[in-house]
Formats: structure tokens, C-alpha cells, sequence
């Protein structure tokens, strides 16, 4: 071991001295931001991760939709199933209509879906709380969680669904009654405005309720594990011209482009800001070994009349910093991932206190808060933290080299 | 002269005070044969301190000649094989205990391993604190953190020994045992020695002594 670590952390870590105040101090500094930023870059990643897995799970991994409807479904429906990478295909119609039950309206986005594939492209029998997905037939209906309780109704309630054709047909004074339809599931996403806005039909009913005959508005489409989304939509879009002109194909990030860039613009912007809790620590780092330099000048002297290089003496001090930035960082990687671990039981403490449960579930649209931590946004956590902790030791480094062992000894 | 291990010639040192130039060292000579041991005395701000800075090469003369062993290479790099130092104020590692002080000598060297402990445990247990090695030295009395000084000065086994003022912190019985023990140690070993130092009674115990006034070194007559 070259003497200039050995003496580092002998200096860091006295013999004989317990607690090692001033390392301590300096360490702890660089901990508490490398936690916060484990935690809060967590969280983001969490919010990231959470919301990309929404977006994959209630759409597909990409969606095909046509400039209007197509009426060839099964002929794109083949096309489709073809093309290398897709290993399932549901056709959708969607659109809003009203929604009435105990005389209180809501407009949600009715979704029609082919019940016979639709769990070949969506798990939504993961998401089906109360009945069943089978039970689902042309005169039945599923609800959302928040909507199905913001009207009222329940598995075996009734509701009426008026769609914009119904209204057109009023419009030519023609009678129309709105369809009463049996609610026979209640399903819960995890997203509050997912959960407040989505209700489900059969194809068939809602190519009646919208008049698209056997049309469709596009397919959701999902794709074998590790098949890169773009590349597939790419070579969808070679083929569907033929079939089905003025229908494009879309992966999931890149119908979703702005939306995701505004997460990872939030998650850099909050990196870019706690980053400076680091720097703020790691000059907390540079104070402490200039007091050092100041307390051990005669030392410094000492080495240099015993034969120490200036480079070494210099080096001494890189090594405390750097010794400092990786125990500090470690145990900061060690307080953020038991910070995270413990994450809801603080989150639900802290709400229980300022009661703000329900502010949580409203604003944050999760009830549980998510966690994810690439293992690129973890080195950069640790690499920075590291680099900018053993920066912080040049200054104090280039003040002790540049002692003259001769002035070092003779001050008092 | 092949013997000498330290030949300085015609040494001269000023300093700026202010717009003034002092000059503290006038033309200093001094010449030391192996396992020889020198003293200088002179009063206080007469030079002596600066004169052991320029022997060590922790200074540059400003007019003259430093010789090591018949080199003129007096840089860092040689100077920890080649002298070993004891000042006034100890100057331990306060960190590291005894034995750590000693062996702290070789580790500079690049160099500790099985043969480098024995010899700083001999080394201290000739210094008689073989019990206390892993003491450090807010642990140890004044006379024993001479002494650890003393051992680790020696540890590298150096040709010269440089010692300043090195009983000015002790009492007189504990500063005539270091003094005792510096000489024995040096005779045994063959290290020259040149002591600075203001007591009379320490100084007729070398084997030359020289007086240090107004920056002119001159030979002690008598003994």
C-alpha cells in the first residue's frame, strides 16, 4: 500500500478514536445527498416505469389505427399477425359517449374490445376487481373502479349508454331509447384517471352504438418479449398500405412521445437539482481537509524533511477525499435503499399525520408509491458522487504541496 | 575526506526582512566523518536551525557547497535513505501509534515487510519502549515520544542524523537520557551525528563541538 493511502486513512480513521468526528461529518454530507438522490430518482424511475407499464398494458405494445375506420378486419387483422415480432392482435373501436346511472351522468371513453382476444394483447383479467371478463356479452358492460363509485353502481347494476349516433338520430326526430346495459365487472388500472374514465363493451356493441357497421378504429397489438416496438412498426407500415390504405402503425413510446419526454424532462430536471446537494457536501469535504492541512502543518512539514515527494503529500489528501466520497456514497446507496424499502410505511405515516391520504391517490394517481432504479441512473448516481467527492480534495491537496517543509516546521 | 558524509563549503543564507536583507549563515564550513558525532550551540537567532535545514536539503543556500556522501544530489527522493531527523517538538504522527511512528520511516521508502518490523520493534526496544509500541503518542510522556522520534530516525539507516534541539521540550534527567541514548545509538550504528543544541553540558559529549555567532560557524577549542 503506497504510504500516501496508508497515512489517508489512518487520518480518516485515528487509532484509538472511536468516533472519528470530522470524517464523519464530511461523510455524511455526501450519504445524505447520494440517498436523496437514490430515493428521488427511485421514485421518478418508479412514476416512469409505472406509467410505461400502463401505457403498454392498456394499449399494447403498439397500436395500428386507421385515418378513419376499416372495414376489412380480418384481412389487416392477418397482415398484421404476420409480420415477425407480433404475437397477438385485438381489434378496438373506440369512442366517448354518456353514461347515466341514479340520474348522474358521466362521459367516459367507451372502449369496444374482442373479448375472444383481447387477453392475446392486454392482461385485463389482471385488472378486474369485482365479476368476471367472461361474463362480459353485447348487453353488458364493465366499469371503472372511481367511476363505477362516482355513479353509484355495482356488479348487477344497470346503466344507460347515449353515444353521439343516438343524438344524431334525435336530431333527424327519430325516437331512440339509450341502451341499458348490465354492469358485470368493476376493474381497477391503478391510475386515477384511467380508473375514472374508462368503461368497457363488446366490439359488437360498440360498432352498433357509433354505426361503424363491422368497421373497426384500429388494433392493439402485442409484441414477443424483447422485439423493439419501432422496428416492428416500421415494417408494419411497409406492409398495411396494401391492405389498408391511410393506416399507420405506432409504437407505444412514439404515440406517447410528448408525454414520455415530459417524464424524463421532470426526472433529469430533479437529478440536475439534487445533484447540488453533492457539491454542496463535497465543499463541506474541501473545508474540512483545508482545516486538516491547517491542523497538521507541522506534519505535513515532518513528511516532507523525512523524504515525502510533493506529489504524494498532495496525493494524501486526493486519497482521504476520495475515501470519504466512496464510504459516504456506499452508505448513502445503503440509507436510500432502506429509505425505499420502507417507502410506503413512511409515505402512509406521513399522510396518516398531515391527513393526506386522499390527496396522494387524487394528485399522484398511485396508491402505492412506485420504486425503480436503472442500473445506468445508479452508476451515474455513484460516479458522480465519487468524482465530485475526490474533487473536492485538490484544493486542499494543492495548499499542503505547496507547504515548504521548511515553513511547515517552523510554525507554531 | 572519502569518509565524509556530510561536506558543506562556504555556505551562505539570507533572508528579506522587510526591505532589509538579513543574512543568517556566512560562509559556513563543516565537514562530518561517519560515526562521527558534532555539536553546534550558539544564542538563539544565531543560525543554527537554518543551518540544519540546508544540511538536511529542506533549504537552498544561497552561495556554497552541500555535499552527501561525496554527492551533491541532496533532493527528497535521497533523503530518506540518507538522514534521519529529531527535532524539539517530537513532531509523531498523532494518529498512528509507536511502532506505526517508526515504521512510517520505511513505508516512505516503499518498504515494509517482515524484516522492516523486527527492526522497528529492536529499534524501539533499544529505545526501552518495547512494552509501549502501541501506544500513540498522546499516550506517551514527553521522554518517550523523544525516544519513538529517535527509533523511527534510525529506522531507515540513515548515514547522518540531524538533531535539533531535540531535549529543548524535556526535563533536564529525561533530556540527558535521549541525549545518552542519540549518542550510544549513533556510535553503535555508525551514523554520523550532528547535534544543534544549547546546553553545554549535552554538547561536550560529541566528539567536536562548534560554537554558532552571527551566522560564522567556529570550532570549540579544548577538548
Amino acid at each position: 500500500m503506497p504510504w500516501s493511502l496508508y497515512l489517508a486513512l489512518k487520518q480518516l480513521f485515528p487509532a484509538g478514536k472511536r468516533f472519528p468526528f470530522f470524517t464523519a461529518i464530511s461523510m455524511a454530507g455526501v450519504m445524505l445527498g447520494v440517498a436523496l438522490l437514490i430515493v428521488s430518482i427511485s421514485v421518478m424511475g418508479g412514476f416512469g416505469r409505472e406509467i410505461r407499464r400502463m401505457i403498454v398494458e392498456t394499449q399494447g405494445d403498439l397500436q395500428v389505427r386507421a385515418g378513419t375506420y376499416l372495414v376489412n378486419v380480418e384481412a389487416v387483422a392477418e397482415v398484421i399477425a404476420g409480420t415477425p415480432g407480433v404475437t397477438g392482435v385485438s381489434p378496438f373501436a373506440e369512442g366517448v359517449v354518456m353514461l347515466q346511472h341514479n340520474n348522474l351522468p358521466a362521459f367516459p371513453a367507451l372502449q369496444g374490445i374482442d373479448v375472444e382476444r383481447i387477453n392475446d394483447v392486454i392482461p385485463l383479467n389482471r385488472y378486474i376487481r369485482a365479476g368476471t371478463l367472461a361474463n362480459l356479452d353485447d348487453d353488458s358492460i364493465i366499469l371503472s373502479s372511481r367511476l363505477a363509485y362516482a355513479l353509484g353502481a355495482r356488479v348487477g347494476s344497470y346503466v344507460e349508454v347515449y353515444s353521439p349516433l343516438l343524438l344524431e338520430k334525435i336530431k333527424a326526430d327519430e325516437i331512440m331509447l339509450p341502451r341499458e346495459l348490465e354492469v358485470v365487472g368493476v376493474m381497477e388500472i391503478g391510475h386515477q384517471s384511467l380508473d375514472s374514465s374508462v368503461v368497457l363493451v363488446t366490439l359488437r356493441r360498440m360498432q352498433e352504438l357509433y354505426g361503424l357497421g363491422e368497421g373497426v378504429h384500429g388494433f392493439s397489438v402485442k409484441l414477443a418479449a424483447g422485439a423493439d416496438p419501432d422496428a416492428v412498426a416500421r415494417a408494419l407500415n411497409q406492409r398495411l398500405p396494401a391492405v389498408a390504405p391511410r393506416t399507420y402503425a405506432r409504437s407505444w413510446m412514439d404515440s406517447n412521445e410528448d408525454f414520455l419526454f415530459v417524464v424524463q424532462l421532470e426526472k433529469n430536471m430533479i437529478f440536475f437539482l439534487l445533484i447540488f446537494i453533492i457539491v454542496v457536501a463535497a465543499f463541506s469535504v474541501t473545508s474540512s481537509l483545508l482545516i486538516a492541512v491547517v491542523r497538521k502543518t507541522r506534519e505535513i512539514g515532518l513528511l516532507g524533511a523525512m523524504g515525502g515527494r510533493t506529489r504524494d503529500i498532495a496525493l494524501c489528501f486526493c486519497w482521504q477525499a476520495l475515501i470519504i466520497g466512496v464510504t459516504g456514497t456506499a452508505a448513502g446507496v445503503g440509507l436510500g435503499q432502506l429509505v425505499l424499502h420502507n417507502r410506503n410505511h413512511i409515505i402512509a405515516t406521513f399522510t396518516k399525520l398531515t391527513g393526506s391520504e386522499e390527496a396522494l391517490v387524487r394528485f399522484y394517481e398511485f396508491s402505492n408509491l412506485p420504486a425503480h432504479l436503472s442500473s445506468q441512473d445508479f452508476w451515474l448516481i455513484v460516479g458522480l458522487a465519487i468524482t465530485i467527492s475526490t474533487l473536492a480534495g485538490l484544493l486542499p491537496a494543492w495548499r499542503a504541496a505547496r507547504l515548504e517543509p521548511v515553513e511547515a516546521l517552523r510554525s507554531e | 575526506m572519502s569518509d565524509a558524509v556530510l561536506t558543506a563549503v562556504g555556505i551562505t543564507k539570507s533572508f528579506l526582512s522587510g526591505e532589509r536583507t538579513l543574512t543568517v549563515l556566512r560562509g559556513v564550513d563543516l565537514t562530518v566523518k561517519s560515526g562521527e558525532s558534532v555539536s553546534i550551540r550558539g544564542e538563539s537567532g544565531s543560525g543554527k536551525s537554518t543551518l540544519l535545514h540546508l544540511l538536511a536539503g529542506l533549504d537552498s543556500c544561497d552561495a556554497g557547497t552541500l555535499h552527501w556522501a561525496g554527492s551533491p544530489r541532496t533532493n527528497a527522493a535521497r533523503r530518506s535513505a540518507f538522514l534521519g531527523m529529531v527535532f524539539q517538538s517530537f513532531y509523531l504522527m498523532p494518529e498512528l501509534n509507536g511502532l506505526d511512528n517508526v515504521l512510517m520511516a520505511a513505508r516512505m521508502r516503499g518498504r515494509v515487510g517482515r524484516r522492516e518490523r523486527d527492526r522497528a520493534q529492536d529499534l524501539l526496544q533499544r529505545v526501552g519502549l518495547a512494552e509501549r509500541a502501541d501506544h500513540i503518542p498522546a499516550k506517551l510522556s514527553g521522554g518517550e515520544r523523544q525516544r519513538v522520534a529517535v527509533a523511527r530516525a534510525l529506522m531507515n539507516q540513515p548515514q547522518l542524523l540531524l538533531a535539533d534541539e531535540p531535549t529543548g521540550n524535556l526535563d533536564e534527567k529525561t533530556g540527558d537520557t535521549v541525549i545518552e541514548l542519540l549518542l550510544a545509538l549513533s556510535r553503535e550504528t555508525g551514523t554520523a551525528l550532528v547535534l544543534v543544541t544549547h546546553n553545554l553540558a549535552h554538547a561536550v559529549k560529541t566528539d567536536r563541538q562548534f560554537e554558532m555567532h552571527e551566522g560564522v560557524l567556529s570550532p570549540v577549542a579544548g577538548r
